[in-house]
């Protein structure tokens, strides 16, 4: 299938420093995409670039199959950075603005921002609003129309525990209606709970991209524990396969070969007359791994 | 251009700012020039008017011309404050995600400029006609109609300046205030010392100056006359060379907004 975006080779410098060094990458259809990175990494300047509001050094990007820019944003909701409203304006007359800009045919105004919670304050105006209630009203905005792309950069900032729960429970709603998402997130967390597909970001660097769980395959590891953990761990080193074996708080982590599996551990245990306690398989999480790409 | 003119409608309609300025210009134009033509606005020393006898239809546009040329830095001042809240609100950034192309921000920005122009002009004849009719009748219209397009001109050249010094400058203030230094006091020395240093009066050319040079105060005309002072530089000049500066604003503007980031 064609991607939804196609980017190549985009880089763009602020003075001395390379925000962006020859970032290639493409969006699938129907995926809900991570722009990952520390602060710093670029993940903003990428997006400002697509939407046009920052110009590139070098590269190119393509939506769908659009030649005009202008025209494919326009089928685009996005969200970059802070919520742009004018501030003497309601939450009602902001998103006329960008619906008229939008050149939408029908007004779904009081949908997306039922679909938000926001109905209540639809006629207050956009300075009186807290950094969570800015922060709904550009999520409403984005949504307006159905645009079958949606880009959201840092989608959660500001918003309260329930309101994270609701964004993404929203953004997981919208996938499986079939809309594409790419969001910028520096929260691990955030990217591991919604998203299909990670690009991680590093001072400009793209580190790798791909499915979330094609990234973590390789990177299973697995916990054991026994009475005697000092035993276990003699014993286990022995077995075929494993590579490491470190011990903390009585339990041991293993790194293994990938077709070594937790039945074949227990079974080898038990062949050496040693009852497991306590057995898991553990995906390595985002995070370590985030970690270790971007820590040295 | 009707899209956008409307868009930038939806932006300005709530907005107090735009309807206190827009209402204070109006108001004080009209309150102005009726004082001087009634007489309880004296201009001139002790108790007497040297501009009342100047309102009927052959002086009311040069009178009138004027007194708008110095009214207009109101509105000047409203169109950088509509232009840098969007840089303010980051707005600007919005237009452009949501779907305007950078060159739709920037004409729908000179649209504003362009019906602000128009409305002046459109006002100032209102007020003309009141004022002439109401002095001497219509025997004499439509008189030194003229100085009306001058006034036209003067205009959108003070208007598309501040909207120039917006987008240079992006904050309000700072942008109002070299507005304000360069109209008073930058473009006054830089005038005289150029006449000054050259025998061609080139400093009347300079950005605002050549239109001013289009509407002076109303006597100078007949203080020239009297002590019969060749005007050399013609008003065709004055207005090609408004003309002129005001393209360049628009380019100059142009480059600013699409090389840069937003």
């Amino acid at each position: 299938m064609e991607p939804i975006l196609s980017i190549n080779n985009i880089s763009k410098s602020y003075g001395p420093i390379q925000a962006l060094k020859n970032v290639s990458f493409d969006v699938p259809p129907g995926c809900v995409f991570g722009i990952l990175g520390p602060n710093g990494s670029g993940k903003t300047t990428m997006l400002g670039i697509l939407l046009d509001v920052l110009k590139a050094d070098g590269g190119s990007y393509k939506w769908m199959n659009y030649d005009n820019a202008d025209e494919a944003r326009r089928k685009i909701g996005s969200l970059l950075e802070t919520p742009n409203f004018y501030h003497y304006l309601s939450a009602m007359d902001n998103l006329k603005i960008a619906a008229a800009i939008k050149q939408l045919p029908s007004d779904d105004r009081l949908d997306v921002l039922e679909k938000v919670n926001l109905t209540q304050r639809k006629d207050s105006k956009f300075q009186t609003y807290s950094l969570g209630m800015k922060q709904r009203l550009a999520i409403a905005s984005a949504l307006m129309g159905k645009p079958q792309v949606l880009v959201f950069d840092e989608p959660t900032n500001g918003l309260d525990p329930v309101g994270i729960a609701e964004i993404r429970e929203l953004i997981r709603q919208l996938n499986a209606q079939g809309h594409t998402i790419i969001m910028a997130s520096h929260l691990l967390d955030e990217v591991e709970k919604v998203c299909t597909h990670v690009a991680i970001l590093k001072k400009g660097d793209l580190l790798l991209s791909g499915p979330v769980d094609e990234v973590l395959r390789s990177e299973d590891q697995i916990e054991i524990s026994s009475n005697d953990a000092q035993q276990l761990l003699t014993t286990i080193k022995a077995m075929p396969g494993i590579w490491d074996a470190k011990i903390s708080m009585n339990t041991i982590t293993l790194s293994c070969d990938e077709n070594i599996s937790t039945a074949d551990i227990n079974r080898y245990c038990t062949d050496k007359g040693i009852t497991l306690s306590h057995l898991l398989l553990k995906k390595k999480s985002l995070e370590t791994k985030f970690m270790e790409l971007t820590n040295n | 251009m009707q899209s956008l003119l409307s868009i930038e409608w939806l932006k300005v309609k709530r907005y107090r700012t735009f309807w206190i300025l827009t209402g204070c210009f109006a108001f004080l134009l009209a309150i102005w020039n009726y004082g001087i033509s009634d007489g309880f606005l004296k201009m001139g020393a002790g108790d007497v008017n040297i501009l009342s006898q100047a309102y009927s239809f052959s002086k009311v546009w040069s009178n009138l011309g004027f007194w708008t040329s110095i009214f207009v830095v109101f509105i000047s001042v409203l169109i950088i404050i509509l232009t840098t809240n969007e840089y303010q609100y980051r707005t600007n950034r919005q237009n452009v995600i949501d779907g305007w192309s950078r060159l739709q921000f920037y004409h729908a920005k000179w649209f504003v400029v362009l019906a602000l122009t128009v409305a002046t002009t459109l006002f100032v004849f209102l007020l003309g006609l009141v004022l002439g009719s109401s002095n001497g009748g219509f025997s004499d219209f439509p008189g030194d109609i003229e100085k009306l397009f001058y006034t036209f001109v003067l205009t959108l050249n003070y208007y598309s300046l501040g909207l120039l010094t917006a987008i240079l400058f992006k904050r309000s203030g700072i942008s109002i205030g070299i507005f304000f230094m360069y109209n008073l006091i930058i473009e006054t020395l830089l005038k005289s010392l150029i006449n000054w240093k050259l025998d061609f009066k080139a400093g009347n050319y300079l950005p605002l100056q050549c239109s001013d040079e289009l509407l002076p105060f109303p006597l100078m005309d007949m203080a020239k006359t009297m002590l019969n002072i060749k005007d050399t530089p013609s008003m065709t000049a004055y207005v090609i060379v408004s003309f002129v500066w005001i393209a360049l604003y628009y380019i100059i503007g142009r480059r600013i907004l699409m090389k840069s980031d937003w």
